[in-house]
């Protein structure tokens, strides 16, 4: 079947030696094969090497203590295993399942089309339970932000939405770089293909419905 | 199959923050209709889990496609297939037109096809081979009292299909949280020999731990499902959701299928 221009932009991004997404490190093989690792393992030779994408969920779904990973972008990726990949669609298929939905995210927005929405604007769309994640305060915000999307320990995303319609930052708590879609948020420095957030996720929407239930 | 290599696939699940089973079925029936290349792609997106419904409005950016069908892999029709959905990807109705070109069709939940009558009697076949239908009484359960579906009355419209057929001495529809309620099933049934189906999409908390304690089945018990477990003098025999049934994808497949005829036929 011919290649989807998502494949193809994804080998773009190996040729440019974007050689890394998150934690996961993708070494392109003269053979056109691809082997991924999680990033602190790069240079070990004693791990089994699981091949074929089907793997991948597996692997995204659990960190190394076994506990489910409800966000997959959050730096807790399990380490001690290596994945090789026939061709760019099952290269793309894999990290589909480690980061669902990111490629896709990057590729829109190279193409200017990746649009992003204020915090406060998924707030005002909730209905149901969420409904009332709204009425957290800006200090609260500011302070959950913060805490909940930082790239040490919350999430490796690059946050790409504002505050609010008039472009306020996220939080006053983050640092520059964790808005900045070049900047390696796992910290290592390297080329990467960025995990680009363009829309707070469930689980900071979650999180807001807590903090003003719990000030109730 | 007709090949629609123009169109893809999104599937849409509700997926889970604490479960770890939720999502798997939909992106196990996903993998089963990507081997069959039918579609140019195909993709899940989940209310709970990533990828969101809102990132998958950025998935199928690619000029050859020119079609999406989005089929909710839900029990039933409810909120989230009739707030949720449509308002996280932007539909305004069977058919939306993308700034793109693109058409996304949104089809009917896998719970409403009409093959899913059979996909029940067949999965209690299967959990209790060698039963004569005529012996047993069938159970059909679900969660019941939740404002977010309708899956109770699904549950109940799928028992009186099977009834009318005859073939079992008794077919009941059991719920969770409200009557008739599956904690009473001894005193509702009559038969030595009791299947239970539960119609759910997927094999979480629900049916691996909160049904079989209100079946009084040790919950491990459940799990290993081999065979009939004694209880009271009764054989009662447990299946896994209905969900998490292979022939999903074929349902899923379906409704796809069944959107694009009809906003074809309503146009042409
Ligand atoms: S809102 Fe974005 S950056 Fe924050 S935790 Fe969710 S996905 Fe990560």
């Amino acid at each position: 079947m011919r290649a989807l221009a998502q494949e193809r932009a994804l080998g773009d991004w190996a040729v440019k030696g974007l050689g890394c997404i998150g934690q996961i490190a993708i070494e392109s093989l003269d053979d056109g094969t691809f082997l991924l690792s999680h990033r602190d393992d790069a240079g070990r030779a004693d791990l089994t090497i699981h091949s074929g994408a089907e793997h991948a969920d597996r692997l995204a779904r659990f960190d190394d203590a076994e506990n489910y990973r409800p966000l997959k972008t959050a730096p807790n990726l399990r380490h001690g295993w290596k994945m090789s990949l026939s061709d760019l669609e099952e290269l793309r298929l894999a990290l589909d399942h480690f980061y669902p939905g990111r490629l896709a995210a990057f590729f829109a927005f190279e193409n200017g089309d990746l649009v992003t929405t204020p915090f406060r604007e998924t707030l005002e769309r909730q209905s149901g339970m969420y409904r009332i994640a709204a009425q957290i305060s800006e200090e609260e915000s500011d302070e959950l932000i913060g805490n909940f999307c930082r790239s040490d320990g919350g999430c490796l995303r690059a946050i790409l939405w504002r505050r609010d319609r008039i472009g306020t930052l996220p939080s006053t708590k983050l640092p520059p770089e964790k808005f900045d879609p070049g900047h390696d948020q796992a910290g290592a420095g390297g080329p990467v293909i960025p995990l680009l957030c363009q829309e707070a996720c469930n689980l900071l929407v979650a999180e807001a419905r807590r903090v003003v239930q719990a000030g109730r | 199959m007709e090949n629609s290599l123009d169109t893809a696939l999104l599937i849409v699940g509700h997926g889970s923050t604490v479960n770890p089973f939720s999502s798997m079925p939909t992106l196990m029936h996903a993998t089963t209709i990507r081997q069959r290349h039918i579609f140019a792609d195909v993709a899940c997106c989940f209310w709970k889990e990533e990828p969101s419904l809102r990132d998958a409005l950025f998935f199928f950016r690619d000029p050859a496609i020119r079609e999406v069908c989005v089929v909710p892999n839900f029990i039933s029709e409810g909120y989230f297939t009739r707030t949720v959905i449509p308002r996280e990807l932007e539909l305004s109705g069977p058919e939306t037109g993308r700034a793109n070109g693109q058409v996304w069709k949104y089809c009917e939940p896998v719970g409403n096809h009409e093959s899913m009558t059979g996909y029940l009697l067949e999965r209690a076949r299967e959990v209790a081979p060698g039963v004569p239908e005529r012996e047993a009484t069938l159970l059909i359960v679900a969660h019941g009292t939740s404002l977010n579906d309708n899956s109770a009355i699904a549950a109940k419209l799928q028992a009186e299909k099977i009834r009318q057929r005859g073939l079992y001495a008794a077919v009941l529809n059991l719920y969770m949280e409200e009557p008739p309620l599956i904690s009473d099933w001894l005193n509702l049934t009559e038969t030595r020999n009791v299947v239970v189906v539960p119609f759910f999409i997927s094999d979480g908390l629900h049916s691996y731990e909160d049904i079989p304690v209100l079946l009084g089945l040790e919950t491990a018990q459940a799990r290993a499902e081999s065979g009939a477990q004694e209880i009271q003098g009764r054989s009662l025999f447990y299946s896994t959701a209905i969900g998490t049934d292979s022939r999903f994808a074929d349902v899923i497949i379906e409704q796809a299928m069944a959107q694009r005829k009809q906003v074809s036929q309503s146009v042409s």
